[in-house]
């Protein structure tokens, strides 16, 4: 008896085991990213974070009139009214959804040095997976500066542009300048192009599209020859993209040779325009935004939607009317590079150029052709009003608006209109309160916007 | 019938309240009452005469016995319980003896301790600790189905807040909040059952009469036995055993009504309502679209406006035959019932208890109610003459029903149907394009736990005054939920989701598993007047959270997960999700007492614990305490008047992870249901802080007891608990990607003073009758903030949430001087006395404190009378102290006029201009203007959330035994009593519930008779 009883009791004392408890549904360090497999899918999360700004940023631009419903929506009333409280409460959205995908980014990277592969395919991988981060990071920095910073000039390499977060762990950093920012911008695409990746999927961002990136921030830092350098090449076999099935295929879940980039998407898109699927939308198309007959784009820009005399918005919105799932989100098209190398051209004195690479992009579209006589800025201006009737509603115009500097209409609601100047403050959007309130770093808010005072 | 007969005779003899005495008929019988030096009933207690044990019998829960005496001359009475002294007492032909037993603390050599379940239960741990025990009885008296709601008031310091509809868990806190977190991961207490950890799951759903004892565990010296788990208190559970006796089956049943309670907010009726409507001028709403004002303004010119305006007259009138009472309609009294049966007996060696137990109780809204089936088996038995082992398993099955969501609840309906309106009105003027029945089965919850545990304990005294013990024990808890929204739902009505997709089911399955093994070895020994003891212990917590949940859309009409359409693709396609998270603890302790001559006792315990849940350096914690007590009355043994006289203190510190997970400290990843093209999408939780540190608790002491003539005791305690590095989720700059993270921001404390009295006024052989008083006071206060003197937890906040030197449950706003006559809107006072209208910007200077929103004040009355077989108790709750802001969700302006108002919005609003002395602002305002109303309370907009709730009283006949002879001795004991819970609550404040703030959280009245009876 006694010994059993001592028995019992050693094997209760010696039952406390060992504390080394792996999660078993949840991963963490260092065990979480070893695998290809997990460090790809780790970025399909910073992949799945990319914001979805579209509708808001085009509700700020000239794509949009208000409707008679407008006002049932006042949050979206006030963002097209560029109502500063409207503004401050969409910044902060934007500041904290691009800086999450930042965060992710940066937590992939330390993380895939601990990846061991296990074969050449899988180093090749590893080094794919390293490129798109970096892409998808100077994504972020791209649209945060442009809209944040100023525009671009030799004269505001100095002035504030956003901040830079290297690494993952808990920061308190000050803005870096527009110069630093643009650099590392490049330096992170650079990077990123140096790796040959064909992209498996049009939702993952494969060298075309880095490059389509790159001609970009050349174009806005006004390397004109360096934008048409990279850009062109990706031109070579438009004409096979730009057929009018490639078109009609961007609004459905099917393939498009379209596509150089758009992302997955799981839920529901661009359904805050619409009021009531028997009524209308808050918002619809700008009278400037309209497309000749024949023209393949119109079919899809333009919604009748069910409010007599007005033309809304089709794209996703119609995908909305009509039920369908959206399951890509068009971001980077070759019709974007197209548009790109041609302003490249344009401001770069070779308006030639521009207009006979523009005319094979509306040739596509079936659209009229430009006058083969203009140049300068209104070689400039016809380029950006293609560009926007190509991505209507898709959240661009409000970068080029800015970068050309002309006064905004704003409609009122009995026909009034009243206009945002070039030198308007709320250009720039506003630092979020939850930045610098929280910065021990002095964070300079962007001048003109109110500052919560702390005491 | 036959079975029957003895109950009627039973409530006839009650009724008709028969003069009772006990009466000799063949055999003597003698009857009494067993009870400790305290009063305390002892129930269990054995008599019997001496040597014929089996002639004996065992008192009831009320430390009532009744036995029947053999025919001899010479008879002693002996009387026994556990860990007391036996008393015996010569038979002389009294009808009645009271006994009462004292502590044995000198425990006989070779005796064996049985009873002691809970082994870090030390006896010497008693001696300085703070613990406070609470009266089982009462709690057991109390018609409520839910243990942990039932606690309410049963100890100075804990306090339980009821929070939601009934079934739904109360806030459950020993001494406040002890971290800057709210909500229970961070604050809740340790719930000990047996010497097993349970879960507050578990706690909660446990049968009350298989409770033999709780014990409060609060201050450090308590709670350091168990580590780093006990940083928050521990709830220690002691079930009831099987006794060393004859077989005593008991019944007993309690059924009854329950109420809808408090009105809280009286409403309109139809007549002051058309006139509100008429008045707010809203199109929407009848009072106004049929009246003689809308038909002047919009159709002056008409040729019809005479007849319109007749016709508007005859809908209006019309709409005055209807004048239903929401409240009553909807609300409903339904009723309560609880059957429990119990066996319990037992030798010298071995004893046994069973139970089982049905309990059911009916919610205020239709389609909320609980109703719970709980069973135990414990069985104890001698190993020889040193050591014994207890076993118990116990179960449980209860299930919930609830129409209330998160979004929906259908309570709040009785302050927005109009009383106009009727459940056959068609469509609702308060709820446009919707009939009653749209607003109704919107929305279905059946939540169940099926509970099981099991323990095993060993305890074996191999030489004398040294103990080992060990225990071992599983709780498992089976939650499982079932959400439905039908089709036919409004919500899904308007999703625009096509037909086919439409019906939402959510079903979920979580077990939570604990297991606990402890083994503990005491060495007490006595030397002369020196009492020395040493102790240590290993102990292994192990726990695991499996969770698995399904959300599928298509279900249409039927409630079931396997009607989901599986085809659905995009945001409604089916979903699963699984978190399966296993945790483990490791502890060491040692404990040393030592206490001389009865009179100074000083006590240590050292305790390391590792966990698993922080990465490896960061594992071991430790957890110590030392108390230290002196008994003042041994210096005036022989002054009657101060019967007891005790000081005692002690400080400690804790470490504890309360509400910490692995995410927080390592970079730790999840996938999510979506997915990213092909792949799944592995997430990061959260910023994962690098640097955290677990919080560190430091609690210190000082209390005295005092005891007056044998009659009353007073004790008085000062607590001080400070948490060191709390944690919080703080805001960082938004550009680190997150919001938040959780980091070691500063140091609080809880101080407070807990008083309790309790008096035995009469006590004389027929009539007793104790009084209990007893107050809680707790204040937080910001001690200490690592960045800087205030943090805001909202970028936009001008009210820090937490100030260093200020409590943190204290509600800021500005002064109100009322409203202007001029404008109808508020006008508040700045803080250099100017006046700021309703449009202006208030600053920081600006806000006052109104009040804390955590009561600081809380405590009891109870009262129990006794007269020959009758007792009579009620309980009293009531806190003190707080304020709580008021929604004015029922005042109706312009906007909302189509729903009902309070009673009496007609002459407290203002109208127009030059309105004097209203309450209400004006209903046509711009939002700009009434920011400041919605963004901060105000000193009018307030009430002071005081109550005093009569929450138990109880009147009990006790069957005289003289009664149960005449019934031919078939039962032993039986009672009948009428018990009722939450009879009325006395408020001042204004809304539906001082204590949840929502009608759904109100208490409702239970009212019962109960009948037990033992065989």
């Amino acid at each position: 008896m006694r010994k059993s009883i001592i028995y019992v009791m050693l094997s209760l004392a010696v039952l406390p085991g060992c504390l080394d408890i792996k999660l078993e549904s949840q991963f963490s360090d260092p065990y979480a990213i070893t695998t290809v497999a997990t460090a790809r899918e780790l970025l399909a999360s910073a992949y799945n974070s990319i914001p979805r700004f579209q509708m808001e940023f085009s509700i700020l631009s000239d794509d949009f009139v208000p409707t008679s419903y407008a006002s049932k929506a006042a949050d979206l009333s006030n963002l097209y009214r560029w109502q500063e409280k409207a503004i401050d409460d969409l910044s902060s959205q934007v500041w904290n959804s691009y800086y999450l995908t930042v965060a992710y980014v940066n937590a992939l990277l330390p993380r895939l040095d601990n990846v061991v592969p296990k074969d050449e395919s899988e180093a090749l991988e590893i080094e794919k997976i390293r490129s798109e981060a970096k892409t998808l990071k100077a994504i972020c920095y791209f649209d945060l500066l442009r809209l944040y910073g100023p525009v671009w000039s030799e004269g505001n390499a100095d002035a504030d542009g956003i901040i830079l977060k290297n690494r993952l762990e808990l920061d308190f950093l000050p803005r870096s300048s527009m110069k630093d920012c643009v650099n590392e911008i490049d330096a992170l695409l650079s990077e990123a192009a140096s790796v040959e990746n064909d992209g498996t999927s049009v939702y993952y961002l494969s060298s075309s599209a880095v490059n389509a990136l790159r001609a970009e921030l050349e174009l806005y830092r006004h390397d004109y020859k360096e934008a048409v350098r990279i850009g062109l090449p990706l031109l070579e076999d438009a004409e096979g993209r730009w057929t009018p099935t490639d078109y009609d295929n961007l609004w459905s879940g099917n393939d498009s040779r379209e596509r150089l980039f758009a992302p997955y998407i799981f839920n529901t898109f661009y359904v805050g325009l619409n009021y009531d699927r028997d009524k209308g939308d808050y918002f619809a198309l700008n009278s400037h935004v309209i497309y000749d007959e024949g023209d393949v784009r119109k079919v899809w820009c333009e919604y009748a939607g069910p409010q007599e005399g007005v033309i809304n918005l089709g794209k996703y919105n119609r995908m909305y009317y009509e039920n369908t799932d959206v399951r890509y989100i068009n971001t980077i098209r070759y019709s974007g590079v197209c548009f790109t190398v041609a302003e490249a051209y344009a401001r770069d004195g070779r308006p030639s150029e521009a207009i006979a690479l523009m005319n094979r992009y509306l040739g596509a579209r079936n659209a009229v052709l430009l006058d083969e006589g203009l140049s300068g800025e209104p070689l400039v201006l016809a380029i950006l009003l293609e560009k926007q009737k190509e991505f209507v509603g898709e959240g661009i115009r409000l970068f080029d608006l800015k970068r050309l500097g002309k006064p905004l209409v704003r409609y009122g609601s009995a026909g009034n209109s009243t206009s945002v100047a070039p030198d308007d403050y709320r250009w720039l959007f506003p630092i979020p309160a939850s930045e610098y309130r929280y910065n021990d770093k002095i964070v300079n808010i962007n001048p003109g916007w109110p500052k919560q005072t702390v005491d | 019938m036959k079975k029957l007969l003895p109950l009627i005779a039973a409530f006839v003899c009650f009724w008709a309240n028969v003069p009772v005495c006990a009466q000799d008929s063949g055999r003597p019988v003698v009857a009494g009452r067993v009870t400790d030096s305290n009063g305390e009933p002892l129930a269990g207690a054995n008599v019997y005469v001496r040597g014929d044990i089996k002639n004996g019998t065992s008192a009831d829960v009320n430390g009532y016995y009744f036995l029947v005496l053999p025919d001899i001359k010479e008879i002693f009475i002996e009387a026994s319980f556990l860990g007391m002294k036996p008393y015996t007492v010569a038979y002389t032909g009294q009808k009645e003896i009271d006994i009462i037993l004292e502590d044995d603390s000198n425990m006989m050599e070779g005796a064996i301790v049985m009873g002691k379940q809970n082994i870090n239960d030390v006896d010497i741990r008693s001696k300085s600790g703070v613990i406070s025990t609470v009266d089982v009885k009462r709690l057991q008296d109390k018609p409520v189905v839910d243990m942990s709601v039932a606690l309410q008031g049963a100890a100075p310091g804990l306090v339980v807040t009821n929070r939601g509809d009934l079934g739904s868990k109360p806030e459950i806190r020993v001494r406040g909040n002890s971290s800057f977190r709210e909500g229970d991961a961070a604050n809740e207490p340790l719930y000990v059952l047996d010497g097993q950890v349970i879960s507050s799951d578990a706690f909660m759903t446990l049968n009350p009469l298989d409770i033999a004892d709780i014990k409060i565990l609060k201050d450090a010296v308590a709670c350091a036995l168990y580590g780093t788990k006990a940083a928050n208190g521990v709830i220690e559970i002691t079930s009831v055993r099987g006794t060393n006796g004859e077989t005593m089956v008991t019944y007993s049943f309690n059924g009854g009504v329950t109420l809808r309670g408090r009105r809280g907010v009286l409403m309109m009726d139809t007549d002051e309502k058309l006139e509100l409507e008429r008045r707010l001028q809203n199109v929407n709403a009848p009072g106004y679209f049929y009246s003689e004002d809308y038909y002047k303004r919009y159709y002056a010119n008409s040729p019809d406006l005479e007849r319109m305006i007749a016709d508007g007259k005859a809908k209006l009138d019309e709409l005055r035959k209807t004048n239903t009472d929401w409240f009553k309609e909807l609300l409903r009294n339904d009723f309560y019932q609880r059957h429990n049966l119990s066996v319990r007996g037992g030798n010298s060696k071995t004893s046994y208890y069973a139970s089982a137990n049905y309990s059911y109780q009916g919610g205020q809204i239709p389609g909320n109610d609980v109703s719970r089936f709980t069973g135990r088996i414990s069985l104890d038995q001698a190993l020889g003459k040193k050591g014994y082992v207890s076993l118990s398993v116990n179960g449980g099955y209860s299930k919930a029903n609830s129409p209330n969501s998160s979004s929906y609840s259908p309570t709040t309906l009785v302050y927005d149907l109009n009383p106009y309106e009727s459940p056959d009105s068609g469509e609702l003027w308060s709820y446009p394009n919707r009939t009653y029945d749209d607003l109704f089965y919107q929305f279905e919850r059946t939540s169940s736990e099926k509970r099981f545990g099991a323990t095993g304990s060993l305890n074996w005294e191999p030489v004398t005054g040294l103990t080992v013990a060990g225990v071992v024990g599983l709780d498992m808890v089976l939650s499982e939920s079932q959400d439905f929204t039908p089709s036919t739902a409004w919500e899904e009505q308007r999703s625009g989701a096509p037909e086919i997709e439409r019906g939402k089911l959510s079903r979920a399955k979580n077990t939570l598993t604990n297991v606990t093994t402890n083994v503990r070895v005491n060495w007490n020994r006595t030397f002369g007047k020196h009492d020395v003891t040493l102790g240590a212990n290993t102990d292994y917590y192990w726990d695991a959270t499996d969770n698995m949940s399904i959300t599928g859309y298509g279900v249409g009409l039927l409630n079931t997960a396997s009607a989901i359409n599986q085809s659905i693709e995009g945001n409604r396609k089916v979903s699963t999700s699984n978190l399966k998270e296993k945790t483990a603890q490791v502890g060491v302790g040692v404990l040393a007492g030592y206490c001389f001559d009865d009179t100074y006792d000083i006590f240590g315990t050292y305790k390391a614990d590792a966990s698993s849940i922080l990465p490896k350096d960061k594992r071991w914690n430790a957890a110590w305490a030392v108390g230290a007590g002196w008994s003042i009355k041994s210096y005036f043994k022989d002054w009657e008047p101060i019967s007891a006289l005790r000081l005692k203190a002690s400080y400690g510190r804790t470490a504890s992870l309360a509400g910490v997970s692995p995410a927080l400290a390592v970079a730790t990843f999840q996938y999510l249901e979506d997915s990213y093209g092909d792949r799944r999408l592995l997430e990061l939780m959260a910023l994962y802080n690098d640097r955290l540190k677990p919080e560190q608790t430091v609690s210190a002491e000082a209390g005295i007891s005092l005891g007056l003539w044998n009659r009353v005791s007073l004790d008085v305690g000062y607590y001080n608990r400070v948490t060191e590095d709390a944690l919080l989720d703080v805001p960082i700059p938004s550009s680190n990607g997150f919001m938040t993270m959780r980091r070691n921001i500063g140091i609080l404390s809880n101080s407070g003073i807990e008083t309790a009295i309790s008096a035995r006024i009469v006590n004389t052989e027929d009539c007793r009758l104790n009084l209990r008083f007893s107050l809680a006071y707790n204040r937080n206060k910001v001690i200490d903030l690592y960045d800087g003197d205030r943090l805001y937890t909202s970028e936009y906040s001008k009210i820090p949430d937490f100030e260093v030197g200020k409590a943190y449950d204290v509600l800021y706003g500005p002064v109100s001087l009322g409203l202007d006559p001029m404008t109808g809107l508020p006008v508040f006072k700045g803080a250099d006395g100017s006046e700021i209208p309703a449009t202006g910007t208030l600053k920081r200077e600006d806000m006052v404190a109104l009040g804390h929103s955590v009561p600081p004040f809380s405590g009891t009355f109870n009262l129990s009378f006794t007269y020959k077989n009758f007792e009579f108790d009620a309980d009293f709750y009531y806190v003190l102290g707080g304020v709580k802001a008021y929604g004015y969700t029922y005042v109706r302006d312009n906007d909302d006029a189509n729903k009902n108002a309070v009673r009496g919005q007609v002459q407290n609003m203002w109208f127009e201009k030059g309105d004097q002395n209203k309450i209400y602002h004006t209903p046509f305002y711009s939002s700009a203007a009434i920011e400041n109303l919605t963004l901060y309370p105000n000193s009018r907009s307030i009430g002071s959330s005081d109550y005093l709730r009569l929450s138990m009283l109880s009147v009990r006949y006790r069957f005289s035994q003289h009664l149960m002879q005449k019934l031919g001795n078939f039962f032993k004991y039986g009672n009948v009593a009428f018990q009722a819970s939450n009879l009325f609550t006395v408020t001042r404040y204004k809304e539906s519930d001082p204590e949840s703030g929502s009608l759904v959280g109100a208490q409702q009245p239970v009212l019962t008779l109960s009948l037990s009876l033992s065989f």
